[in-house]
């Protein structure tokens, strides 16, 4: 069965890009426009095995969404990844403070996100 | 992999444009409301999303300069640096600057780098005029090189107790490791393995010691262990390899899988697969394309539009709600259904089950026009995208005209065709500049006049009917009906004796040339723009009017026809042919009088009109066809205008009024002079919609020929 990957991005183009690499690469995608969208996929029956999320949102951020996310039963141990634009440090240790796996620093091209998604998604 | 992302350009040009909005119209808020977080936390996010993307696609001006726009943004948005005029007025300079450089990222010019170092410079001031500018973030410290070759590492981790909570799995870091070398030996280090009843199942306990061989250099190795490098103990010992080193597993070493699923890590399913994925890394992609072969199809397509030679024209796109793009797959599910139904009806059908067919067609039908509808639905958009601009413009207005200007927008949710948001963007401009430098006073003059110093222009958008209604409105001095008539008579456009009624009188300031503006300025009065707003208008197939009240303000009113792809029509007979006139350019249908018809030299035709003599033509003579009334005088006349011009066209008689779907003749056939498009009649035969334009002009060579 494929792997289904929960993509949540406000920048609709960020979200397709990722989307569509994913696809390319035989994952199941499920879109969100941000983190609320993301959590009522998530309530509404999706099963991601691996979340992939900008942190700059609006509606709800990334961080909160991981917040979110951790405190799900079903979601407890899936990997996260953070979005960040920059190595920004701040942004990240607030992300695994919240529970995030790890994150891609934008930009990135398929090669590198795949790279980093296959670190923590088992196969 | 080649996962080609270059065909998400396009999408985010799109986008762009989107977020420069939001900026725009956040920064133009942002004077009345500077304090105001949530609106500058869209503002940062707007920039933040552009630079994201563009650089995604290696545009490094775009994205360095947002970087900068950005960086005082965050400022602002953290209090460190107060809103200011100043300050929103070099954003908005940077965000025209920006707007260049998309342009230019997009057309593949080179922007401006001069005014690109002036306003980077200004932004980075700006900055460290607030406090100074961040050091640049999360510089790795250099380490001590390493020489290349091989290497044999042992390297002892004893990974943060959380590594289960935040979805990470142990087994994957030895993958990952496996996938640099070859991992010799992993020992599993289980002493910090409390009692049982200490145990909390969700913690990670465990340390491993794992052996490798490889080429890599320790950095590489380092970047493994990313994720938790700052709370594991991590230790990675270089050992050169030495002759007798065992190099895989042998007697002494169990093999990784082993002790893993010994460990009960993972299982023996597990481990195989894991395996499995070992030996072909850099094909797992391909190998799950093959399990899914639609993906693959999809892939490849996609792969050879982007493969394309890159095409630096805009592909018009359109973004549709995924909602209606829903309801319309639902809706060709249920076609599909009445299809099977109808089918299976059909392969066994007996005369009793008449009334089941005629439901099942009716239930065709009802999918058919419903489909209609949704699909027409898609190209709909909310004119908001229109009215985005007249901020911006009536701030920049006001500044120039030296008047104070309070811009109204409401009805922005009105949806209409995107072709015609797209075309009405113009007209709608000259419109509101017309109302900001004639229509308004300057603050003097309204005081004067009691009314407020701030003049408000108010623009509106409204369904009624099958058409959309736009009204630019402004509280100004209102038309002058004496000015107007005066430069009418002086303009030669009327006589002096003519009697005008104020509606005739008002439709002049739309004639070409006309101005009755006492100064050219920046803005407006050279008398270009209204003719234009007119005939632009009228090209879309609608209409302008006015209403003026002297001392209390303008209105003008454009209706738009909802669509360009269907139009109101008038079906007309010649003969045994159907042609469809469309309704807006008829005046009046006539019956002539002998002495009405006069012949030129030659045989052009002319009817005298209530003393205005229009070019007769005889429809079946156009088209070569056979009549069944070649006598005027039996036969009806239509009265056509278009662009102050008309004709009267002879036709057998008058059928009815009906609403036709538009094809294009270029694209089916060929362009025919006086055939606007095709559309399919009822009975399931072609009708031709004639092209007034095209028919006025047959008639001034016939005329001319003639003369």
């Amino acid at each position: 069965m494929a792997k289904t990957v929960l993509v949540v991005d406000d920048s609709l183009t960020m979200r397709q890009m990722v989307a569509f690499t994913l696809t390319s690469a035989g994952y199941q995608v499920v879109e969100a426009g941000n983190g609320k969208e993301a959590v009522g996929k998530v309530t509404g029956g999706a099963k991601p095995d691996l979340v992939v999320t900008d942190l700059n949102m609006p509606e709800m951020d990334g961080i909160t969404l991981i917040k979110e996310i951790r405190k799900m039963p079903a979601l407890k141990f899936t990997p996260i990844l953070m979005l960040t634009t920059e190595a920004s440090d701040d942004k990240k240790k607030a992300g695994q403070a919240a529970g995030a796996t790890g994150w891609i620093v934008k930009p990135f091209n398929p090669e590198q996100m795949m790279a980093v998604i296959k670190k923590v998604l088992p196969g | 992999m080649s996962t080609d992302l270059s065909q998400f350009k396009n999408a985010f040009f799109e986008e762009s444009q989107e977020h420069l909005t939001t900026i725009e119209e956040g920064l133009l808020q942002l004077e009345q409301r500077p304090g105001d977080i949530d609106l500058l936390n869209r503002i940062f996010r707007g920039a933040h999303s552009i630079k994201g993307n563009s650089g995604m696609f290696g545009f490094t001006a775009v994205s360095q300069f947002t970087h900068k726009m950005e960086s005082v943004l965050d400022q602002l948005r953290s209090s460190q640096m107060v809103v200011t005029v100043d300050i929103t007025d070099l954003l908005l300079q940077c965000l025209d600057c920006l707007k260049t450089l998309i342009d230019c990222a997009k057309t593949g010019e080179s922007p401006d780098e001069d005014q690109v170092a002036r306003l980077g410079a200004q932004l980075e001031a700006c900055q460290e005029g607030g406090i100074a500018a961040k050091p640049g973030a999360g510089a790795d410290t250099p380490r001590p090189s390493v020489v290349p070759g091989s290497h044999h590492f042992t390297i002892t981790w004893v990974p943060p107790r959380y590594l289960f909570q935040r979805g990470l799995d142990p087994v994957q870091f030895i993958k990952e490791l496996g996938d640099l070398g070859s991992v010799t030996s992993v020992i599993l280090d289980t002493s910090r393995l409390p009692a049982l009843a200490d145990l909390d199942a969700e913690q990670c306990y465990l340390g491993w010691t794992i052996e490798m061989d490889t080429v890599k250099d320790v950095k590489v190795i380092e970047t493994v262990f990313d994720f938790v490098r700052e709370d594991s103990t991590l230790t990675i010992v270089d050992m050169p390899p030495s002759a007798d080193e065992p190099h895989s597993s042998s007697a002494g070493t169990k093999p990784l899988g082993e002790i893993l699923v010994e460990t009960g890590v993972v299982s023996q399913s597990q481990l195989n697969q894991a395996l499995s994925q070992q030996k072909r890394v850099g094909e797992i992609l391909v190998e799950q394309k093959i399990a899914t072969p639609e993906q693959i199809s999809e892939a490849l397509r996609k792969q050879t539009e982007s493969s394309a030679p890159a095409k630096k024209a805009e592909t018009p796109s359109i973004r549709v709600d995924t909602v209606k793009i829903d309801r319309l797959i639902n809706l060709v599910g249920e076609l599909v259904i009445t299809q099977s139904m109808l089918s299976d009806l059909g392969s066994r059908f007996e005369m009793s089950q008449l009334p089941v067919l005629l439901e099942r067609v009716a239930q065709l039908e009802r999918n058919t026009r419903e489909i209609q509808e949704r699909v027409m639905g898609i190209r709909m958009v909310p004119i908001g995208n229109a009215f985005s601009r007249f901020p911006r413009l009536v701030r920049d207005l006001s500044g120039k005209a030296g008047k104070k200007i309070q811009l109204i927008l409401s009805g922005e949710e009105t949806e209409l065709d995107k072709t015609v948001i797209e075309s009405i963007g113009d007209p709608l401009t000259h419109l509101v500049r017309n109302s900001a430098d004639h229509g308004l006073e300057p603050p003097d003059e309204r005081l004067a006049a009691g009314k407020s110093e701030q003049g408000t222009i108010r623009l509106n958008a409204f369904h009624e009917g099958g058409n959309i209604c736009i009204t630019v409105e402004d509280d100004g001095r209102g038309l002058n009906r004496d000015k107007i008539l005066a430069k009418g008579i002086k303009q030669g456009l009327i006589a002096e004796t003519d009697k005008l009624s104020d509606e005739q009188i008002w439709m002049l300031i739309f004639k070409p040339g006309f101005s009755t503006a006492e100064k050219v300025t920046d803005v407006s009065g050279r008398g270009v723009g209204m003719d234009v707003v007119k005939r632009n208008i009228e090209g879309l197939g609608g209409t302008v009017s006015i209403k003026t009240n002297a001392g209390k303000g303008t209105t003008f009113t454009l209706k738009l026809p909802l669509t360009l792809a269907i139009i109101e029509g008038m079906t007309v007979r010649v003969g045994k042919d159907t042609y469809i006139v469309p309704l807006l350019s008829i005046l009046e249908s006539i019956q002539p009088r002998r002495e009405m018809i006069k012949t030129l030299v030659g045989k052009a035709e002319l009817v005298n009109v209530r003393g205005t003599y229009l070019p007769l033509m005889r429809l079946y003579e156009v088209f070569r066809l056979e009549p069944e009334l070649s006598d005027p005088t039996k036969a009806i006349l239509l009265i056509l205008e278009t662009e102050g011009e008309r004709v009267a066209v002879m036709v057998d008689e008058i059928l009815g009024q009906q609403q036709v779907v538009i094809k294009s003749m270029e694209q089916n056939f060929r362009k025919v002079e006086g055939v606007a498009g095709a559309t399919i009649l009822g009975d399931g035969t072609v009708g031709f919609i004639l092209d007034v334009r095209g028919l006025l002009e047959i008639a001034r060579r016939d005329v001319s020929i003639a003369a």
